[in-house]
C-alpha cells in the first residue's frame, strides 16, 4: 500500500526542479510551524510533566515527611538525654533524699522531655504588644465578629467556602515563590498542578478539585516568612501589630514580600483594595467563628496563649518544610503504613 | 537480585510482626474517640436536658483517657518540684476540672464531623503519637495524641492540635505566672479561673 502511495505521488521527469522547489519552500514553512509549535508547546509539556509529577508525588511525601520529621525529634530526645543525665545527676543525688525514687525517675523523665522542642520567643515589647492585644481583641469583638455573624446569616456555608477557596487560589503566588526559593520542586510541582486544575475546573478557584479524593493533591502550606526560616532565620522578637495580629520580627519580613506576591495587592484605587481585603478577612473570619473565644476560654493569659499558639505553629511550619529534604527511615516508614 | 529479594521477603517478614505490639496506642485511642462519639451520637440523649448526662459521660471517659498527672508533670515542668505534694495534688485537681470545662462545651458541639485514624509513630519503647485528623464541612484539623505506656495502657499526656501542644501552650502560660508568682498565688488564679467557667 505505502509503496503505491509512493508512487502515485512521485513527480512526472520533467517537472523536477519546479517541484523540487515547491517542497522546499513546503517544508521551510513546516518548519516555521513546527518551531512556533514547540515553542508553544514547550511549556505546554513542561506543565504536563509537572503536573503528571505532582500527581504522584503528594502521597509519598505526605506520609513519609510526619515520619522524617519524628524520627529527628528523637534525635533530639536522644541528645539531650545524654546531656541532660551528665547535668543533672548532682541535682538528683540532693533532691533523692526527700523525695521517692518513683517520683524522682518520672521527673527525670518529664523534664528531658519538657527541654526537648521548646518553642520559645523574646517579648522585649511585652508591654507594647499586650496593648495591640487587647487592641486586636475588641476589633475582633466589637466589629469583625458582629458583620462576619451577620454575613453568615445571609450567606450560606458553602459559597462561604468558595469564596475562601478563590482567595486561596489567588494566594498561589506566594505558595509557589516560597516553595521556589526553598528549592522544594516537589512543593513547586504541587502548588503549580493545584493552581491549574483549581482554575480551569474548579470554576477560577472556587471550588478544590484538586483536594478531591480521587486527585488528592492537598495544599502546601508556604510562605516567605517560613522560607527565611528554612534558611537557618530564627522568629527574631514578638509583635503584635494592630489589625494584622500576632507576628514574629522575620515572619514581619515575610509579610511584605507575600503582600507584593498577592495580586488583590495590585488592585487600584487603594478603597477598592481595602474593600476586596476587608471581605477576604470578614469571610475567612466567618468560617471560623468559635476558634478564637475557645483558645481564650481555655486560656489562664489569653495573651501568652497566643503568643505561644503562634510560635509553635510556626516553627512546626519551617521544621516540616525543613525535614523534607532528608531521607525518611525505612523502618519507620513500615511501621507508618502497616499499621493503617 | 535474587538474593536481594530474599533478603527483602525476610526483613519485610520481621517488620509486618511488628505492629502487632505497635498497633495498641492507635487502637486505645481510637477506641476511647469512639466511645466519646458514641456518647455523642446516642439518640436517647437529644436536646438541653440530656447534656448534663453527656457531660458526665464524657468526664469518665477522660479520666480512663488521659493520664492526669503526667500531664500536669510535663505541663509544669522544671517548676513541679516547687509545689510540694499538697500544692501537687490540687493543681491536677484544678488543671483537670479547667480543661474539662473549656474542653467539654466545644467536643459537645460537634455534630457530623468525621474522624480519620491515620497512623501512629512510636517515640520510644513507651511513648508513641497517634495521628488524626477531624474533617469538618469547611476544613480539615489533624490532631495528634501523644500517649505513653502505663500499667499496661495507652493514655494521653499530650494532645497537638493544628502543630500547637496543648501541655507546651500551657506550659508556657504557667511559666510565665510562676516567674512573678508562687505555687500559692498561682493556685489561686487557677480556683478563681475554675469558679468564673
Amino acid at each position: 500500500m505505502i509503496h503505491m502511495a509512493l508512487r502515485v505521488f512521485r513527480p512526472p521527469p520533467g517537472s523536477d526542479d519546479k517541484h523540487c522547489h515547491r517542497t522546499n519552500v513546503h517544508s521551510e514553512q513546516t518548519e516555521k510551524v513546527v518551531r512556533a509549535m514547540k515553542s508553544f508547546l514547550f511549556p505546554i509539556l513542561l506543565f504536563a510533566i509537572l503536573a503528571v509529577g505532582c500527581a504522584h508525588s503528594p502521597s509519598p511525601t505526605s506520609s513519609l515527611a510526619p515520619s522524617a520529621a519524628s524520627f529527628q525529634s528523637q534525635q533530639v530526645t536522644v541528645t539531650t538525654n545524654s546531656e541532660q543525665i551528665t547535668l543533672k545527676s548532682p541535682e538528683i543525688s540532693v533532691k533523692s533524699e526527700s523525695e521517692s525514687v518513683d517520683d524522682k525517675e518520672d521527673l527525670d523523665d518529664v523534664e528531658d522531655e519538657v527541654e526537648e522542642e521548646e518553642a520559645k520567643i523574646a517579648d522585649p515589647l511585652e508591654p507594647f504588644n499586650r496593648a495591640m492585644f487587647h487592641f486586636n481583641d475588641k476589633l475582633y469583638f466589637w466589629v469583625l465578629k458582629p458583620v462576619a455573624q451577620g454575613y453568615n446569616k445571609v450567606v450560606p456555608e458553602a459559597p462561604r467556602v468558595g469564596v475562601n477557596n478563590f482567595f486561596s487560589n489567588l494566594r498561589f503566588p506566594i505558595r509557589f515563590v516560597s516553595c521556589l526559593f526553598q528549592a522544594d520542586f516537589s512543593c513547586m510541582a504541587t502548588e503549580l498542578g493545584r493552581f491549574a486544575v483549581n482554575t480551569i475546573w474548579g470554576v477560577g478557584g472556587l471550588l478544590d478539585p484538586a483536594s478531591s479524593k480521587q486527585l488528592n493533591i492537598p495544599k502546601k502550606e508556604a510562605d516567605l516568612g517560613q522560607t527565611l526560616g528554612v534558611y537557618g532565620l530564627g522568629q527574631g522578637f514578638y509583635i503584635v501589630w494592630p489589625i494584622l495580629g500576632p507576628y514574629s520580627a522575620r515572619d514581619s519580613i515575610g509579610i511584605v514580600g507575600d503582600y507584593f506576591l498577592y495580586p488583590v495587592s495590585y488592585i487600584t484605587p487603594w478603597y477598592d483594595w481595602l474593600a476586596v481585603r476587608g471581605y477576604e478577612e470578614v469571610n475567612a473570619t466567618s468560617l471560623r467563628i468559635g476558634d478564637y473565644e475557645s483558645l481564650k476560654e481555655a486560656a489562664i493569659d489569653p495573651y501568652v496563649a497566643l503568643r505561644d499558639a503562634y510560635v509553635q505553629y510556626r516553627q512546626k511550619m519551617v521544621e516540616a518544610a525543613r525535614g523534607k529534604p532528608t531521607p525518611p527511615k525505612p523502618g519507620g516508614v513500615g511501621l507508618g503504613e502497616a499499621t493503617k | 537480585m535474587k538474593r536481594h529479594f530474599i533478603g527483602l521477603s525476610i526483613l519485610m517478614f520481621f517488620l509486618s510482626t511488628l505492629p502487632v505490639y505497635a498497633g495498641a496506642p492507635l487502637d486505645t485511642v481510637q477506641t476511647n474517640v469512639n466511645k466519646v462519639l458514641d456518647v455523642l451520637r446516642d439518640p436517647k440523649l437529644k436536646g438541653e436536658s440530656a447534656k448534663g448526662i453527656k457531660k458526665e459521660k464524657l468526664e469518665g471517659i477522660y479520666e480512663k483517657m488521659f493520664d492526669e498527672v503526667e500531664l500536669s508533670m510535663r505541663t509544669l515542668g522544671g517548676n513541679w518540684t516547687k509545689l510540694n505534694p499538697a500544692q501537687q495534688q490540687e493543681f491536677i485537681q484544678l488543671y483537670r476540672q479547667i480543661l474539662e470545662k473549656a474542653y467539654i462545651d466545644k467536643i459537645l458541639s460537634y455534630t457530623n464531623e468525621k474522624i480519620v485514624f491515620s497512623k501512629e509513630n512510636m517515640l520510644s519503647n513507651n511513648q508513641a503519637e497517634v495521628q488524626t485528623k477531624v474533617i469538618t464541612s469547611s476544613k480539615e484539623i489533624p490532631i495528634f495524641y501523644k500517649v505513653i505506656l502505663k500499667d499496661s495502657t495507652w493514655e494521653v499526656y499530650d494532645v497537638v492540635v493544628e502543630n500547637v501542644s496543648l501541655v507546651q501552650n500551657y506550659r508556657s502560660q504557667f511559666n510565665s505566672i510562676l516567674a512573678k508568682n508562687t505555687p500559692d498565688q498561682l493556685l489561686e488564679i487557677l480556683r478563681k479561673k475554675v469558679k468564673e467557667q
